[in-house]
């Protein structure tokens, strides 16, 4: 019993005072009116929500862009991420190279990888533009033009965690029986009837697991957006999400009580989508 | 999982040729795939006029390591890695040591409130770390270590989820080997050492990569815990580079290529190890 207690105290204390805690004091700053710099926090209810969602076209902006984000770049990593682990999966020899050469940028640091393609992305200087030149393309300039910037960050994150996806799907993919393969092949089915009706229902677990945590991380995306464009929050903001949103506000212009309200939000969304996402596969691929 | 599966495919030519087909294309991929990461390394060792050069080189015509020198001489990179190094460091044991510790009572102990307990360890599962940024902020500030390695240490100290996963490898340590060290009159502390961290090993090098890999890479919390330039690490230092050097393409990936690279070598050495790791550490 001492081994139990002297063992868990000091863990249980280390959760309580960097998890537990931490999320009563968002929600508790979450309803007050607090600047680092004064003294009190005043209660002001749901002001600050209300403040959110019906006068602040800041934040209103940075929901639309983490949403767009997240619901473009969660299909998009997987339908790169899948053929990849179903071509992987057939390929016998040098399938851990591939596999590793895809997975190099996921052990590379965020901030790393984001400046490497800043200069990717370089209108006159970088590589990508020479390419599209070469072939006679146009040329973007990517992280400067509120059009393409999203779009150009969305791209470098999926480069650097599509690795770990498929390291998951082909892990996934080698638990399929090969007798259902052959059961479908001697029924006559076709490559996208088995795709269809063999492989994807025996993957759902893992697309289900795949999915949610790829979602819960692109709801989240700061490094990217805080390092990639030269002007804070993209051009025109057009890259600032949640995240961005909150750091700004809580450590540039020191509203800890309504960065606070904007996490409980983020917070709120993630829990949401996660039940929701859960949901939805179970019903339909249940097996 | 490299060597099974072979059989699936009834060897024929026309599936052979269909195999060496993959490969040639997945050779095109990887090497595309790759591309952004050997220029980074490339454009560390050209000169400041070829990195600006319309169009671009890859390959460099004069390599020089004046890039290097000017990161390592013109700028604390030195310390800037020391910092990392044992930040890193100390949160992996630290993380390893309370997972297992943690993971073995309530795999193996009956204590009041023991399931609600492991339950609400779980729930800070759902958490995302940036909603916690604010208060964790104040509580660093209130505790006194802003501004200091121990401020990026602490919150690491425990993982959720490592319990979770010694938990899971600790269940299945068979009760007899426990039962035997206890009446040999061994000490709890005694036989968790000889006994259960010792068959923990695996599950114990997956956490410890999975957690040395996200503090060595972490951004966001020593982005706002961290003020000097002499406490900062590698990632805070990369956007030094970034900022005070606006265009300078060179230094920057100069001290990239030295913050990724050995992480990027240590994985391919290991490779085989890391990747079952990963796959356990995501398969919970």
């Amino acid at each position: 019993m001492t081994f139990v207690a002297t063992g868990l105290i000091p863990i249980l204390a280390l959760f309580v005072i960097f998890a537990f805690a931490p999320v009563g004091i968002v929600l508790w700053l979450s309803l007050r009116k607090y600047n680092q710099l004064a003294p009190v926090a005043p209660f002001i209810g749901l002001r600050n929500f209300e403040f959110a969602f019906t006068n602040d076209a800041l934040f209103i902006n940075a929901l639309t862009v983490t949403l767009k984000y997240a619901l473009v770049a969660v299909p998009l990593n997987l339908l790169i991420a899948l053929p990849i682990a179903m071509g992987l999966n057939q390929v016998t020899r040098l399938r851990a190279v591939f596999r590793s050469a895809f997975f190099l940028p996921t052990v590379a640091s965020a901030v790393a990888v984001s400046l490497i393609w800043r200069y990717v992305y370089e209108p006159q200087t970088g590589m990508l533009n020479a390419v599209l030149a070469t072939l006679g393309l146009p040329q973007p300039s990517w992280l400067n033009d509120p059009a393409t910037a999203l779009w150009a960050i969305l791209i470098t994150a999926v480069w650097q965690d599509l690795g770990y996806n498929i390291l998951i799907l082909l892990a996934g993919l080698q638990t399929i029986p090969d007798d259902f393969y052959d059961a479908a092949k001697v029924d006559g089915a076709g490559a996208w009837p088995r795709f269809k009706d063999v492989t994807l229902p025996l993957l759902s677990r893992t697309l289900l697991f795949v999915s949610v945590l790829t979602m819960i991380s692109y709801l989240q995306q700061f490094t990217y957006v805080q390092v990639m464009p030269s002007n804070p929050g993209g051009p025109i903001n057009s890259t600032s999400t949640l995240v961005y949103y909150i750091y700004t506000k809580a450590f540039s212009n020191m509203q800890l009580g309504y960065a606070s309200a904007v996490s409980v939000v983020l917070m709120v969304i993630i829990l949401v989508i996660t039940l929701i996402q859960f949901r939805l596969l179970r019903s339909r691929w249940e097996y | 999982m490299d060597e099974t599966l072979t059989d699936r495919a009834p060897s024929r030519e026309g599936i052979r040729i269909g195999e060496g087909i993959l490969i040639v294309v997945f050779a095109v991929a990887t090497v595309i795939f790759v591309m952004p990461l050997v220029m980074m390394f490339f454009s560390a060792f050209k000169p400041t006029a070829e990195i600006l050069r319309v169009p671009p080189t890859l390959l460099p015509q004069a390599p020089t390591l004046d890039n290097f020198r000017t990161v390592l001489t013109e700028a604390p990179y030195g310390l800037w890695y020391r910092n990392s190094l044992v930040v890193a460091i100390a949160v992996t044991a630290m993380a390893v040591f309370t997972s297992s510790v943690g993971g073995y009572i309530f795999a193996k102990f009956e204590f009041p409130l023991k399931q609600p307990l492991f339950i609400l360890i779980l729930i800070t599962l759902m958490i995302p770390f940036p909603v916690l940024l604010i208060p964790n902020y104040i509580i660093a500030n209130r505790l006194g270590v802003l501004n200091s390695l121990l401020a990026l240490v602490l919150p690491g100290m425990v993982s959720a989820f490592g319990i979770f996963l010694m938990r899971q490898f600790a269940a299945g340590i068979p009760r007899d080997l426990i039962e035997a060290a206890r009446l040999d009159g061994a000490s709890e502390w005694a036989i968790f050492g000889r006994i259960v961290l010792p068959l923990l090993r695996p599950a114990l090098a997956a956490l410890g990569v999975f957690t040395f890999l996200a503090s060595w890479n972490d951004y966001l919390w020593p982005l706002v815990a961290i003020n000097d330039l002499d406490k900062s690490t590698l990632p805070l230092a990369l956007t030094f580079f970034n900022s005070t050097h606006a265009t300078r393409y060179d230094l920057v990936m100069a001290a990239a290529t030295m913050a990724v690279v050995p992480v990027l070598a240590v994985f391919l050495i290991f490779q085989r190890h890391i990747v079952k790791a990963l796959v356990l550490a995501g398969m919970r």
